[in-house]
């Protein structure tokens, strides 16, 4: 049976920010429609409307001609229409069986011989009695999947699916939409990851400052079409020059280990690696692998043995953050509102955070504001940070400026080496395009850094050298040249 | 020395009895905080199922109608907490604690007329049966109905928090309100249920205190067990059956100090009173020593607004 989903003139209004302004689209079975657009382009607030989630101020929904009234998530589920959210909405301590049973009306039983024949069919293996949190991202996106497919949807929206998955988990999850869309569910695929639309999908709708940009076949687009529609401007793509070869030993690791009372922490086994002066060093890995641990103990949050660690000829292996940061290490964390920056405090407070003895922001204990303001404002205008204002609670702040401005602030001390843990994570192309010239940058001011992303595309951009963490081991260390994303992927599922 | 061994019997039962208003409460406190809500207002609401259950009795003359009349005290009082912090997303902590000296304050307020008033004889079912088996007699027979609903409580929270689907339900808006609440469950609801339970349970023990423990009206009562009860919900890792033995510590140590300060051992009384709460931390901090099970079993969400933003 065909479905047939139409949005029509769907307007919602935040305090400041038109976040869909009259979008209208129209969607057949059969086909797979991707939604691209930037961050705070408008589409999951879009898709959020279609799931129930977000009433919206105007428009109207039809499904086959019906028009919906989706006022509240189950609604849309007993329209058939399934979502699986970016963010991951289990229960991480239920187990997966208590999951799927959460919203289902049938009996266990009954369930649980449903739920095999989808896994079955599907190729999905999963054990449905184990805690929620023991699984990895991929398999909780299965999860989440099945959860959909239970109802028998007529609709599945996938909001940016594979941003948390492997290059194979990816290839895997476009091989079952691909069924899905077979069997005649309408599949709309959100996402800013312009390789994946034209692997995937048969149309694309582009938004941008929450409005619908256009609507076009996939056969008459191509990348950079894409990428310009979606920004509004002309993209200059980088390169990176291929760094001078240097032999000057800034920073090694010698047989570190790191053991965590805390069960669903990683465990660091046998790091060894060394880092010449100009060189990035990439790791890659699928999320939860030790990443977290190693950005912790090479930053000094967690400390270790005194001569696990050789920087610069000295052993700093049992110092804690704010000492490394003395021998002109910076650091650059993964959660840019948890551990980089105080979210209720001010720009300029927050630039004086990392910096208490070797500056001059500080005069016998009391602060001297006017120092770190002038500070600030130099950073703000040389990393190009979208504000005047340094007096704005950092939590304001967008993603993108955000991480330009820590970033800025570990940068303007000109470390010898910087340490960032993906650190453009959930940032639109601008700002990414932006960071990344300013690592290469970094590079060709021979100095160091260490790269830990687990975005491929990023590390084989920006490393001389890579490697792959999994399960809180290192892979042998490979020259980037020779590295592909396959052979990565491979590798960051734990083969050989 | 001989020891009658029913003598034994009676001691233990007496340990009982003293364990029921801290299973009643802790385990309506459990129920709402897998909720996610953390009600520090346990005492408060003990104390006025105490003196609600007492003056219903007094002036209606029916047990039927002050049991259940405090149960429902208990339910009003945790009403306010419930629309404070559910519908105007007060924080738990603060409105907790007001709740407790509301609690105690009214409660001494509405007492004031009822002091030294004798109470009535609340029935106790099995009185024939006590002496028919040596030792267990007296601990399985002769208590009260609300006795034997607590020494049941455990086990039925347990299973309603494994087994139901309402269960299921609870667990999950306690591990994340976001996703419950994006599977279509409403949050607020749910939270408001376990706390009016939590209520309705708390006004349940105080009831107890004043109607069968020690049947008169004396102000402040409850004497900090809404907080032992709170501290065991904690200590428990949030499982029933941890409370049940944490309370039976609790509420024997306690006894036994009494005991032992009446033969005379030459220990400091200030050291014995302390002893139940120094030994029952010790002992469910001991038996509780799983983080894995901790994590599996702590509300992650324990004592954070929720709200929906649309």
């Amino acid at each position: 049976m065909n479905t047939k989903l139409k949005i029509s003139n769907v307007t919602k209004i935040y305090p400041g920010c038109v976040a869909n302004d009259n979008v209208s689209l129209e969607f057949n079975s059969g086909k797979i429609y991707a939604l691209l657009g930037e961050n705070g382009a408008g589409k999951s607030t879009l898709v959020k409307i279609l799931s129930g989630v977000i009433i919206p101020d105007e428009g109207e929904i039809y499904l086959n001609e019906n028009n919906l009234k989706l006022n509240s998530p189950s609604d849309a589920k007993k329209n058939d229409i399934g979502m699986v959210f970016q963010h991951f909405n289990l229960f991480e301590t239920l187990s997966v069986f208590e999951n799927l049973i959460i919203d289902s009306d049938e009996q266990r039983e009954g369930l649980r011989e449903k739920i095999d024949t989808i896994m079955k069919k599907y190729n999905f293996s999963i054990d449905l009695d184990i805690p929620v949190l023991n699984l990895s991202a991929g398999q909780k996106q299965k999860v989440e999947i099945i959860r959909c497919l239970i109802r028998s949807p007529k609709v599945l929206i996938m909001d940016e699916p594979t941003s948390v998955l492997t290059e194979q988990e990816t290839s895997e999850l476009f091989l079952s939409l691909k069924k899905f869309s077979e069997e005649g569910i309408l599949i709309i695929y959100i996402t800013h990851k312009l390789k994946e639309v034209m692997q995937l999908c048969d149309e694309v709708a582009v938004m941008r400052r929450g409005k619908l940009v256009s609507v076009s076949q996939i056969k008459n687009e191509n990348i950079e079409s894409l990428a310009n529609k979606m920004v509004g401007q002309n993209l200059k793509t980088i390169k990176k020059k291929k760094a001078k070869t240097s032999s000057d030993q800034l920073i090694k690791i010698t047989n570190l280990n790191f053991t965590s009372e805390d069960p669903f922490e990683t465990n660091l086994m046998d790091i060894n690696f060394s880092v010449n002066r100009g060189e990035c060093l990439g790791i890659a890995g699928i999320s939860g692998n030790g990443q977290s641990e190693l950005f912790q103990v090479l930053s000094g949050e967690i400390i270790s043995e005194k001569n696990s660690i050789e920087f610069n000829k000295n052993y700093i292996g049992d110092l804690n953050p704010q000492e490394r940061r003395e021998y002109l290490m910076a650091f650059s964390p993964e959660d840019r509102l948890e551990q980089a920056a105080i979210p209720q405090m001010k720009i300029f407070e927050n630039v004086a955070l990392n910096n208490f003895k070797s500056s001059n922001f500080f005069n016998n204990g009391l602060i001297n504001e006017n120092k770190i303001k002038e500070h600030s404002k130099k950073i703000i205008s040389d990393f190009n940070v979208n504000t005047e204002n340094i007096e704005l609670k950092s939590q304001f702040l967008s993603g993108g400026n955000l991480q330009k401005l820590i970033i800025g602030r570990e940068l303007i001390t000109s470390p010898d080496l910087l340490i960032c843990f993906n650190p453009t994570w959930g940032l639109d192309v601008g700002a990414i395009n932006y960071i990344h010239e300013t690592l290469i940058k970094i590079n060709e001011q021979n100095k160091s850094i260490i790269l830990i992303s687990t975005d491929t595309d990023e590390l084989l951009k920006l490393s001389d050298k890579i490697s792959v963490i999994h399960k809180g081991k290192l892979s042998k260390i490979m020259n980037a040249e020779e590295v592909t994303s396959e052979k990565l992927g491979i590798l960051m599922g734990g083969a050989n | 020395m001989i020891i009658d061994i029913n003598f034994i019997g009676l001691i233990i039962a007496s340990i009982m009895a003293s364990a029921v208003p801290l299973i009643l409460a802790s385990c309506g406190e459990l129920i709402t905080e897998r909720s996610g809500v953390l009600n520090l207002g346990v005492e408060g609401m003990m104390i006025i199922g105490a003196i609600s259950g007492f003056a219903l009795m007094t002036v209606t003359g029916s047990l039927i109608i002050a049991i259940f009349g405090a149960m429902l005290a208990g339910v009003l009082i945790s009403t306010i907490f419930a629309f404070l912090t559910q519908t105007l997303i007060t924080n738990h902590v603060a409105t907790g604690l007001a709740l407790t000296i509301f609690g105690i304050g009214i409660s001494a307020m509405i007492g004031k007329n009822f002091v030294g008033i004798p109470g009535k004889e609340f029935p106790v079912f099995f009185e024939g049966f006590k002496d028919t088996i040596p030792l267990l007699g007296p601990i399985l027979f002769g208590h009260s109905i609300v006795f034997y609903f607590a020494f049941a409580l455990p086990f039925i929270t347990s299973y309603f928090l494994k087994k139901t689907k309402i269960g299921l339900i609870v667990r999950a808006v306690g591990d994340s309100p976001e996703s419950a609440s994006n599977q279509g469950i409403n949050v607020r609801l749910v939270r408001y249920a376990c706390i009016l339970y939590g209520g309705a349970m708390s006004g349940l023990a105080g009831a107890y205190l004043s109607m069968i423990y020690t049947p008169q009206w004396i102000e402040n009562m409850t004497g900090g067990r809404g907080w032992i009860a709170l501290a065991l919900v904690v200590f428990s890792t949030w499982n029933p059956i941890k409370i049940l033995i944490g309370a039976m510590i609790f509420g024997g140590l306690t006894i036994i100090q009494f005991h032992m300060q009446a033969i005379g051992v030459r220990i400091p009384v200030q050291f014995l009173t302390a002893l139940p709460y120094i030994v029952t931390i010790i002992v469910l901090v001991v038996i509780s020593r799983n983080s894995r099970k901790i994590r599996l079993s702590t509300p992650s969400s324990l004592g954070k607004s929720f709200y929906k933003d649309n």
